[in-house]
């Protein structure tokens, strides 16, 4: 075997061994990639489906405001419903991402809470966790309506009085993933990252 | 003067291991092929009648043919026509804006929608392998040459799985930013 015979195969070894490193280092961006992927709000197979008319009803918030959910808007805004509980503890940690949600997304976004049970409780609760200034609805109907199971639970609901997500949101991740999924037009972000795999 | 055998046959080569693993994975669930090849709707549905096979059989074919002196000019001229013909479907279904149509490149489990850069791949291996058709000059192979054509080979194919994820890659980065 010639010295350039054997220089020649060094060199291919040399060469398939950097290209299996960057097959690896393709896969690993590949992982990557899965992993930083935001997790969106989990669907609960129950309830009303996403690009449905939600029905419209009327409620009474907690300071006797009537409200009517779900009937069109002529301020072009979308609702966002959240089902919390004074005695759901993940609700009270998400309820200051929720005032800072309302805050951000004031232009084309309302946030009503909602939720069941005796009115007073929730005044106390809306008292103890500062939400005087948010509408606050209590109405079993409305839970009933949305088929709420677990908290706490959101759903947005579009001008036309269209639902355009819904989910369970434990957190601002999967809380912006609502809006992000209104705004992509699809059903979840899950839905829209299982099509784009 | 003609094409050295050395790229001759690592192209050659090459391309045989592309369409016989084309073919495989289509040989592997025929029936999701079969609803791939529907989708791009390029010929009419005739009742009974399912041309889908005869793209795995041609891969098939060619994989083979590439491989033998007698058969290389002719494999190569139909695998030069199938890259082409991918290449012009893929093209067609996208101007006709149906981008979420699954390009049946992958495995059955596979579900990768087509994408232009796919139709530029179709386009560059068409002309590659076209190269190969070329008249080989004739000379005698020594030891380096066989050196380069084995590890030529393995180089080619890990070149393209690198190149095929990166594809991908792309198309899930521009999902992480919703652009896509």
């Amino acid at each position: 075997m010639t010295a350039l015979a054997i220089s020649n195969i060094v060199l291919w070894v040399a060469v398939l061994a950097l290209l299996l490193i960057v097959l690896a280092l393709v896969r690993q961006l590949g992982v990557l990639h899965e992993r930083i992927a935001p997790a969106g709000a989990l669907m609960l197979n129950r309830g009303l489906n996403v690009g449905e008319r939600v029905p419209m009803m009327d409620v009474e918030d907690l300071e006797g405001h009537a409200r009517r959910i779900g009937a069109p808007r002529t301020d072009g805004k979308s609702t966002l419903l959240v089902f919390v509980s004074p005695t759901c503890p993940v609700c009270k940690s998400l309820l200051p991402i929720v005032k800072s949600g309302r805050k951000d997304e004031q232009d084309w976004l309302e946030v009503i809470l909602a939720s069941d049970g005796d009115r007073d409780e929730h005044r106390q609760f809306a008292r103890e966790q500062d939400l005087l200034g948010l509408p606050y609805v209590v109405s079993a109907p409305l839970g009933m309506t949305y088929q709420v199971s677990r908290l706490p639970f959101a759903a947005l609901v579009d001008a036309g009085g269209t639902l355009r997500a819904r989910g369970l949101v434990n957190s601002r991740e999967h809380l912006e993933s609502l809006f992000e999924a209104q705004r992509l037009g699809v059903a979840s972000l899950q839905e829209y990252f299982a099509s784009h795999a | 003067m003609g094409l050295d055998p050395v790229i001759g046959m690592l192209l050659s080569a090459s391309f045989a291991i592309l369409f016989a693993s084309a073919a495989w994975h289509k040989w592997r669930d025929l029936r999701r092929f079969d609803e791939v090849f529907s989708a791009y709707a390029l010929l009419p549905r005739v009742p009974g009648l399912r041309l889908s096979w005869t793209v795995p059989l041609l891969e098939t074919a060619v994989a083979l043919g590439l491989l033998s002196d007698i058969s290389r000019a002719y494999a190569g001229g139909v695998g030069v026509v199938l890259l082409l013909s991918y290449a012009g479907a893929m093209a067609l279904n996208l101007a006709r804006g149906r981008r979420d149509i699954a390009c049946g490149c992958g495995g059955p489990d596979e579900r990768r929608p087509i994408a232009a850069w796919m139709v530029w791949r179709n386009l560059l291996l068409a002309l590659l392998l076209s190269g190969a058709l070329w008249h080989w000059s004739r000379r005698a192979l020594l030891l380096t040459d066989w050196g380069t054509i084995v590890f030529g080979i393995a180089a080619a194919v890990v070149v393209y799985v690198c190149v095929d994820r990166l594809g991908q890659l792309g198309r899930r980065a521009k999902a992480l930013q919703g652009t896509s």
